[in-house]
Order: C-alpha cells, then sequence, then structure tokens
C-alpha cells in the first residue's frame, strides 16, 4: 500500500507543479459542452433523439474527458525518460502493476471532479435531467474508463520510444476511435459498416455506460453487455501495459 | 566466501534487435561480492560493466545464469532485490517538475520512510551536499552538475543494505566527490555493501576493496588491488622531464616497444615491461638524451594493469573469446 502511495504523491507533486495542465485537463470538456453541445443543439437539432443534444452529448464529454486525462498520463512516460527519472524508478521498491495503478489513480481523482463539475454544469445551466439513481455507475465508469485508456495508451507510449511517433498514434486513434462511436451521435442511424465499427469500439461502450448513467439512454441489458466488455478491455490493457513495462531497459 | 551480499554465477546477456546481428554483453561472469565492500566494476567502453549493474538491480533480465542479491534471485524475486537496492543509474534522474526537497522526499517515500522519520534524513543530506540553499529551486533550473548532485544524494537519504552507482562522479567538481568518496567509505564501515563502475581509474584505486577487470563481456581479472598489480609485475611507469625534447627521442621511445607512452611539452611518460634489473639501465639510457629536470620511475598502477588487459581489444561485444584470463 505504501508504494501505491509513493506514485501517488509522487503524480500529485508533479501535476500540482504545473496547475494549468489539471485547469485545462478540467475545463477544456465543459467547454466542449458548453460550445458544441449547445452549438450543434441550436443548429442541427436532433429530432430522433429523445432528449436534447447537449444531454445526449454529456456523456460523449464525459467519455472524451477520461479519454484525454489517460492520454496525458500516459504521455507523462515521455517526460519521465527524457528527466531519466523513469529508469530510476524502475529499481524503486515498487512492483510494475504498482507503478501503473499508482499513476492513474491521482489522474482518476482528477477524472472524478472534472466528471463532477460537467454533471452539475450541465443540470444547472443547461437544464440535463440527470438520474441521480446513476451517480453511482456514472462514477465506476468514469474510474474504470480513466484507467482502460491509460492502460491502453500506455501500451503505445511504452513500446514506442519516440515523442512524435506517439503523438501521431494518438492524432490516429482521437479520430478514429472519438468519430467512429457513439460519443458525439447515435449509433443506429449510421451506414452498416459505419455501425459495426462503432459497436465494436471500446470508445462506445463506455460512453453508452456513462449515457446510462447520466440520463437513462439505453437498454440495461445491452448496456451491461458493453459494461463487461469494457472492463475486459481494461483488464487485457493493464496485462498488456504491464509486459510492457516489464520489457523497458 | 561465506553468505555475500551479491552472488553471481555464469551470467550472460545477450542483447538481440531485429535486423542486427546479436550482441553478447555479458558471456559467463561470476563473482561474489561481500557483505559491507566497495565493489569496483571497470572495464573499457562498451565492456558490460553497465549491463551488469543492470542486471543487478533488476532493469534488465539475464539471459543465463544467475545473479543474487542477498540471496534474492534478480529474475526470480526482483521486487524483493529492489526492496534492499539504491540505485544511481548513469544518467542523470531527477524529477525536473520538482524542487530539491521535495525530489528528496518523493525518493524516501518510496523507500518507505514516512511522516517524521524524513525531515531530519533530508535536511541532514541537504547539508552534507551543499544543497540547503538549492532546495527550493526546480531541479529543471540547476546545473548539470548540481542535478547529479541530487541524484547521488539520494542514496544516502535511505539505508538499503545494497547500493549501486553507475559512475556516479560524472559532472561532479573535484571538492565534492572526494567528500562523496568519503561518505561511501563510511557507509561501508556501517555495513552497506557499494557495487561501483567508474572509468577513473585513481577512484577505483582509491575506494574499492574489491575490483573486476571486464572486457567484451568477459572476466579480465578480479580481486584487490594488490593482487590485481601482481598480474603487472615487472610492469614500471617511467616519467622524465627534459629542459627541452631531444630530437628523435620518440622514434628510439617506440623502439622500445613500451606499453604505454605519451609526451606532453618536454615530458615523457613510459609504462615498460622489464627485468627488475634491466629496469636501471633503461632509464638511465632514457635519461642521457638530454638535461633532466624530473625523473620518477614506479612500480605498475591499477591503470596499468587496466590497460595491459584490455589493449589491443576493441571494445565491440560481437566476439569475447579472445579476452586473457586474471587471477580470481
Amino acid at each position: 500500500m505504501s508504494a501505491l502511495a509513493a506514485v501517488v504523491y509522487r503524480e500529485g507533486k508533479i501535476r500540482a507543479s504545473n496547475a494549468l495542465f489539471i485547469f485545462w485537463d478540467i475545463v477544456y470538456p465543459l467547454g466542449y459542452l458548453l460550445v458544441f453541445g449547445v452549438g450543434m443543439n441550436k443548429a442541427l437539432g436532433f429530432a430522433q433523439l429523445p432528449v436534447d443534444y447537449y444531454a445526449f452529448f454529456l456523456a460523449g464529454v464525459l467519455g472524451m474527458a477520461g479519454f484525454g486525462i489517460a492520454s496525458n498520463t500516459a504521455w507523462s512516460f515521455f517526460m519521465d525518460r527524457d528527466n531519466g527519472i523513469f529508469y530510476e524508478m524502475l529499481t524503486y521498491p515498487i512492483s510494475r502493476a504498482q507503478y501503473l495503478l499508482g499513476k492513474v489513480l491521482f489522474n482518476v481523482a482528477i477524472g472524478l471532479m472534472q466528471a463532477f463539475m460537467t454533471v452539475v454544469l450541465a443540470a444547472v445551466l443547461l437544464g440535463v435531467q440527470l438520474r441521480p439513481v446513476g451517480f453511482p455507475l456514472l462514477a465506476a465508469s468514469v474510474v474504470v474508463g480513466t484507467a482502460g485508456w491509460f492502460f491502453f495508451y500506455s501500451i503505445f507510449a511504452l513500446a514506442i520510444r519516440r515523442n512524435d511517433a506517439f503523438n501521431t498514434v494518438t492524432s490516429i486513434f482521437y479520430f478514429v476511435l472519438l468519430f467512429a462511436s457513439s460519443m458525439f451521435y447515435p449509433v443506429e442511424p449510421l451506414p452498416a459498416a459505419f455501425r459495426m465499427v462503432a459497436r465494436a469500439n471500446p470508445i462506445t461502450w463506455h460512453v453508452d455506460v456513462m449515457r446510462f448513467a447520466t440520463i437513462g439512454l439505453g437498454d440495461p441489458r445491452w448496456i451491461a453487455v458493453e459494461a463487461l466488455c469494457f472492463g475486459a478491455f481494461t483488464v487485457a490493457s493493464f496485462a498488456g501495459a504491464i509486459v510492457m513495462l516489464r520489457r523497458q531497459a | 566466501m561465506s553468505d555475500p551480499a551479491i552472488g553471481v554465477r555464469g551470467l550472460v546477456k545477450w542483447y538481440t534487435r531485429a535486423g542486427h546481428p546479436p550482441v553478447r554483453a555479458l558471456d559467463d561472469v561470476t563473482f561474489d561480492v561481500a557483505r559491507g565492500s566497495i565493489f569496483g566494476l571497470l572495464g573499457p567502453n562498451g565492456a558490460g560493466k553497465t549491463t551488469l549493474l543492470r542486471v543487478l538491480s533488476t532493469l534488465s533480465k539475464p539471459t543465463g545464469g544467475q545473479a543474487t542479491v542477498l540471496g534474492h534471485d534478480v529474475a526470480a524475486a526482483p521486487l524483493e532485490v529492489r526492496r534492499r537496492i539504491s540505485v544511481v543509474i548513469q544518467e542523470t534522474a531527477v524529477e525536473l517538475f520538482l524542487s530539491v526537497r521535495d525530489n528528496l522526499i518523493t525518493f524516501a517515500r518510496f523507500h518507505g520512510l514516512r511522516g517524521s522519520a524524513i525531515q531530519p534524513r533530508v535536511e541532514r543530506v541537504l547539508s552534507d551536499f551543499g544543497l540547503t540553499s538549492e532546495a527550493h529551486r526546480k531541479a529543471m533550473d540547476l546545473s548539470g552538475g548540481f542535478r547529479r548532485r541530487v541524484q547521488v544524494a539520494k542514496i544516502f537519504l535511505v539505508d538499503t543494505p545494497v547500493v549501486f552507482l553507475d559512475e556516479f562522479s560524472t559532472g561532479m567538481d573535484p571538492l565534492l566527490k572526494r567528500s562523496v568518496m568519503e561518505k561511501l567509505r563510511q557507509e561501508a564501515e556501517r555495513g552497506r555493501t557499494i557495487v561501483l563502475t567508474t572509468q577513473i581509474l585513481s577512484e577505483a584505486e582509491e575506494l574499492c576493496d574489491d575490483i573486476l577487470i571486464l572486457n567484451r563481456g568477459k572476466q579480465a581479472a578480479r580481486g584487490n588491488l594488490h593482487t590485481l598489480k601482481l598480474l603487472s609485475k615487472g610492469v614500471y611507469d617511467v616519467t622524465v622531464t627534459f629542459d627541452r625534447l631531444p630530437p628523435g627521442i620518440e622514434a628510439d621511445l617506440a623502439a622500445r616497444q613500451p606499453l604505454r607512452m605519451a609526451i606532453t611539452q618536454n615530458t615523457v611518460e613510459l609504462t615498460l615491461r622489464e627485468d627488475e634489473g634491466g629496469i636501471l639501465p633503461v632509464v638511465s639510457a632514457i635519461a642521457s638524451r638530454g638535461r633532466v629536470l624530473r625523473l620518477e620511475v614506479g612500480g605498475a598502477s591499477l591503470e596499468d594493469v587496466f590497460v595491459e588487459l584490455t589493449k589491443n581489444q576493441p571494445a565491440t561485444t560481437e566476439d569475447a573469446s579472445s579476452a586473457p584470463r586474471g587471477v580470481s
């Protein structure tokens, strides 16, 4: 436990040394919700949706925030490598799993704070009808989601030694995973091939669970399947990240 | 040796990379390190020193053989090993975004220190390393030398029984280096086992109880300073300073096939292998070439041993089969 606490302490200290980083992690999804969500709702409207677009998009924003925090956290491996501290840390009395978990725990806390602020803002400013009964599920999906995406990105951050190559990979993931998913629009009206890709996309599983948790949209049985799939994705990514970490040096 | 701090048996490490021939970085290395001793790993670039340290500090897995730290196998129980070691890696390693004090506190927490145990140690180390006035500054604002100072200072915060240092004195000023060497000696006297690599042979000569010379991944020699110097019995260092360099002396000296020769301005430095009775006539012959201002003749230094054991063997690790065997 003390090893985990030490990693969390270290992450917190580093992130606190750059408050702008934390501010951006927390605030940018809010901006997305207010600007993009409201704009899309007013400009285009979505007649086939049972709720306003910004209520629909709320879960997308929460998913996007977790995705962003996770990629930023994984990118910090490059910073650690540049500082030389990465290899020194690998000689500390912590297991590789503790290293990964500790690294993500602080950022999960940021994710929860960000989700709380976004949800409150959506309810107060946009009048989104939230389901308090879904809040525990929402909290769980923020925690698992941030961790899962961090582990996923860590595989690439640890396998790729060049920062610029990693940035290219994350840009591709952003484009493919975010747009071929239910983050910005419902999957059902999409062309069959597009829909198939979206259904197999872990972002869709993650966002659908959060959408069900926040506004109750979705079939509970299908949501349960998606939650299980995302859990499996997280476990597999965690295992992959540990393997990659063990291959360092 | 009973119950050594570190035991290495037939250690082998190959590096393989797609599209490149495999590289044998360590080849059948076997040795023990006594508890509370200072053990030096010497060798030219590419000899395998850092690879050996990486294996012992669990950063890299061995391809074959076995290595244990305080009885724990580095491959089978790496976490148990890491609980007993602290490491100064070759590259500068600090938390750039944290203050000097936070660098130390973070390291201490990783090594299990908590609450009130940390502060006095941090203050002591800050003072010992001349870092008190820099304690609040972020590491990113420090010079390279100060960053290295912070990195090395960390190992004196904790009580791990084994310490690994990979070329710890890189970037240190002479005064600090001397002070760190003194501290390392004190730590060994307290019972900590110190394993260090260095390219600075005088450092090893002054500090190490026991030395392993590696060359091309293989053991070239092993022993304490006295034992190693026996390897170069009959080897002499000769230094002659003339009022001005005699013409043609370079060719004359080269004809004597010295192990090492250097000419700086009007001073000639040679390392020669001669019989005990033969060295004085040789020195006389050299001195007779001009007006001598200074003349020194000494026995072999560690540097002589090192040069002799590693000469004419380029530091590639592809084939280490021809490295000479030393004593152990």
